[in-house]
């Protein structure tokens, strides 16, 4: 029997491969002995890689890549707006999360290399798993994501906090992974087919209505509810927020959510289409759970990456609400809320990681108190994310809650919508304790420089204001505001992402 | 139209059922803080056979990191068995895919030895 | 062939591996549980890729082993960089992150 070689795309593939080859250079790049090249060379060269897959993605655009394809069947891989959306906000995490950890514990303690080379290869996965059109590389992509962020949450060794969590995320994570596995094997069982397009063939023929394909189903997004933090499955989320390191949380957060939902976007808008009748109604009741647990899991938080990981999964309910309704309208206010929300989280991480090493408090939220007197520059990105996170008008998360309420009313889920509205009536009252302590409190003076001994290998250095965290905070808090005001370029973007699924 | 419901809704309730089962079952087999646990428990292996290895016995460090290795690149050989069974039917191309999955592992090779978790401590 | 043996069989595998998850302590055995519920699914998928007479379930399977090798690996890595620190190897006694 002779077999043709699958046809490649390369130059649609490109992204991918600007962060598998940079992951290869950071991590060689690591070994070299001189303190300089590991501590400057190596994170230049990890937001090069970042930078090189925005950029081809950007070139990409509009192309419609579809990548592997092998004689009569679909590709494995397809580079779609969808895909090039979830690799911008990837790339664009991955730069802004290279900035807050160069001068963190971390990668100090993990080696350079291997940190950055995991972060690379994490964004990889998350790309692959956003364009699979074919479930090996879907769990393949799953894996490639989750598999290095149980390393780089564990990686500041010396903390017990850290490996307590990366333990946990392991756990809890692969428990996910296993259960989605499970899930696929039926639809495959149910189907006969591992291509998305031979799924939906199969989902629309006799194997429609099937047991089996239902309990696939089930499975199938209890998994991605794992990853996207979806409850009743979000049980990992605060802990694994709180112990890992600040900078890999902040890339945990937006990422491996702009990663889930595209794939969930996918999985369920493209292969399982015509058992929309029979996922719908059990992913707006979990959006629903999802909003009230999230919402009232952040009250009493004092801690601010507990509060942040709580909010993370209200706003994973308010997402669900785009992709219940299986519509062009729906994908696009996704796309649109998942890129909006990646620039609200990046604001408030830069604001908490620069506290961070300021301050005793660690995220504690006496950390922040009172910084709008002495640092004004931190304080008013991090009073634009929480009002953006709590969706109030001329930011961006009130265009972004909008456009989700509209696709969830136009798909005819109006009591969803109004859950969203209630669900950020009650958001308000955390993020506004937050704000309240910025602007309002007095700040709280250390009791003495050794009030907590400092983790050994931090060196003075940290102690001084640096400029990359202001960086990252004020460009995410002017994105914020910049997209509440003139929304249209997004728009267009979430529009043409929105688009390419084929739905109507 | 509610007949279409009718698998999810026994999808519902059988997940609800197995979830609560389970929990439940948590309680009832999981770990109690009061009870002892008997001495059988503890072995490294609840077979009930005494285990054989003297207390204070450890093994180094390095024996784990070298066994976590080993299970690495000894698994990788999966991949490289079906391209060797069908290595004329794919030709050229599963060639050179195998030649870069090989450089690719040189690469974690080189890595890993020049990190000094090769070495014996 | 029957496929409902094998299914029955491979349910059973991945209900005691998810119990195993939920009702052990040890780090060590819960990655044998993980274990259990993926090779579950492995054989769930192998028996499927018969029935139906395409080798993409029997692909899925041998990347399966291979990403499952991964995860464990990873787990026991960090189990014994907490054994180096004399952490508790226990899941219940980790409770320096809770809420």
């Amino acid at each position: 029997m002779k077999h043709e070689a699958p046809n490649i795309d390369w130059a649609g593939l490109s992204p991918v491969i600007a962060l598998l080859g940079g992951a290869i250079v950071v991590l060689l790049a690591g070994l070299l002995r001189s303190r300089l090249v590991r501590e400057r060379a190596v994170p230049f060269l990890a937001i090069v890689a970042f930078g090189a897959s925005l950029g081809l993605g950007i070139w990409q655009w509009g192309e419609d890549a579809q990548v592997f394809i092998a004689k009569g069947s679909q590709a494995t891989l397809a580079f779609d707006e969808l895909t090039l959306m979830v690799t911008f906000i990837v790339a664009v995490a991955g730069i802004a999360t290279v900035l807050l950890s160069w001068r963190a514990l971390a990668p100090r303690e993990a080696a350079h290399g291997e940190f950055y080379a995991l972060l690379l290869t994490s964004a990889a996965g998350m790309v692959a798993m956003a364009g699979a059109q074919n479930l090996v590389t879907l769990f393949l992509g799953l894996e490639l994501l989750s598999v290095p962020l149980y390393v780089l949450c564990a990686t500041e060794m010396r903390r017990e906090r850290s490996l307590e969590s990366g333990l946990k995320y392991l756990i809890i994570g692969s428990t996910g992974s296993a259960v989605f596995l499970y899930g696929l094997a039926l639809i495959y069982g149910a189907t006969g087919g591992t291509d998305l397009r031979e799924i939906a063939t199969g989902a629309a023929g006799e194997a429609g209505g099937d047991v089996l394909l239902l309990t696939g189903i089930g499975l199938t997004i209890v998994g991605l509810g794992f990853k996207a933090s979806v409850a009743p499955f979000h049980q990992w989320t605060p802990d694994g927020y709180e112990g890992a390191p600040t900078p890999v949380t902040a890339f945990m957060a937006v990422a491996t959510k702009a990663a889930a939902f595209g794939a969930m976007l996918r999985l369920l808008d493209v292969g399982l289409i015509d058992a929309q009748p029979d996922w719908a109604p059990l992913l707006a009741i979990l959006a629903t759970i999802t909003i009230v647990v999230g919402n009232v899991g952040a009250l009493g938080q004092s801690s601010l990456k507990r509060l942040l990981a709580w909010s993370s999964v209200a706003q994973a309910g308010y997402l669900l609400a785009g992709v219940v309704v299986a519509s062009s309208l729906g994908v696009s206010a996704t796309v649109f809320y998942l890129a909006v929300y990646t620039m609200m989280n990046l604001a408030a991480f830069a604001v908490i990681v620069a506290r961070e090493r300021e301050t005793p408090w660690g995220d504690d939220i006496a950390s922040v108190a009172g910084i709008g007197v002495s640092r004004p520059a931190l304080a008013w990105p991090l009073t634009i994310s929480m009002l953006s996170l709590a969706g109030l008008p001329a930011t961006a998360g009130f265009i972004g809650k909008f456009y989700l309420i509209d696709a969830a009313v136009d798909g005819g889920y109006t009591w969803l919508g109004i859950v969203i509205v209630i669900g950020s009536m009650i958001s308000l009252a955390y993020y506004l304790r937050v704000v309240a302590a910025m602007w309002m409190r007095a700040e709280v003076a250390a009791v003495s420089a050794t009030a907590q001994p400092r983790l050994a290998g931090a060196d003075p250095e940290a102690e001084r204001p640096q400029w990359e965290l202001y960086l990252v905070a004020i460009a995410a808090g002017a994105a914020t505001i910049f997209f509440g005001v003139i929304p249209s370029p997004l728009f267009d973007l979430a529009t043409a992402a929105g688009r390419s699924l084929g739905l109507l | 139209m509610l007949r279409t419901y009718l698998p999810a809704i026994v999808f519902v309730g059988l997940g609800t059922l197995v979830g609560a089962i389970f929990t439940m079952m948590n309680s009832w087999f999981g770990p109690k803080r009061k009870r002892t646990p008997t001495t059988f428990k503890q072995d490294p292996y609840e077979c009930g056979l005494p285990s054989e290895v003297q207390q204070g016995f450890r093994f180094g460090i390095s024996f784990y990191l070298i066994a976590m290795l080993f299970i690495l690149f000894d698994i990788e050989v999966v991949f490289l068995y079906p391209v060797a069974v069908q290595l004329r039917a794919f030709g050229t191309f599963a060639l050179i895919e195998t030649i870069v999955f090989i450089a690719l592992l040189v690469v974690a090779f080189v890595y890993v030895w020049r990190r000094g978790a090769l070495e014996w401590r | 062939m029957n496929i409902n043996w094998y299914l029955a069989v491979s349910a059973l595998v991945f209900c005691i591996g998810a119990a195993g998850v939920l009702v052990r302590r040890n780090p060590l055995v819960i990655l044998l549980c993980l274990e259990l519920m993926l090779n579950a699914a492995n054989l769930a998928l192998i028996a499927f890729s018969r029935m139906h007479g395409n080798g993409d379930g029997q692909v899925f399977a041998v990347i399966v082993m291979v990403v499952a090798a991964c995860e464990v690996c990873i787990g026991l890595g960090i189990v014994v960089a907490m054994y180096r620190r004399r952490l508790p190897i226990d899941v219940d006694e980790m409770r320096e992150l809770h809420g």
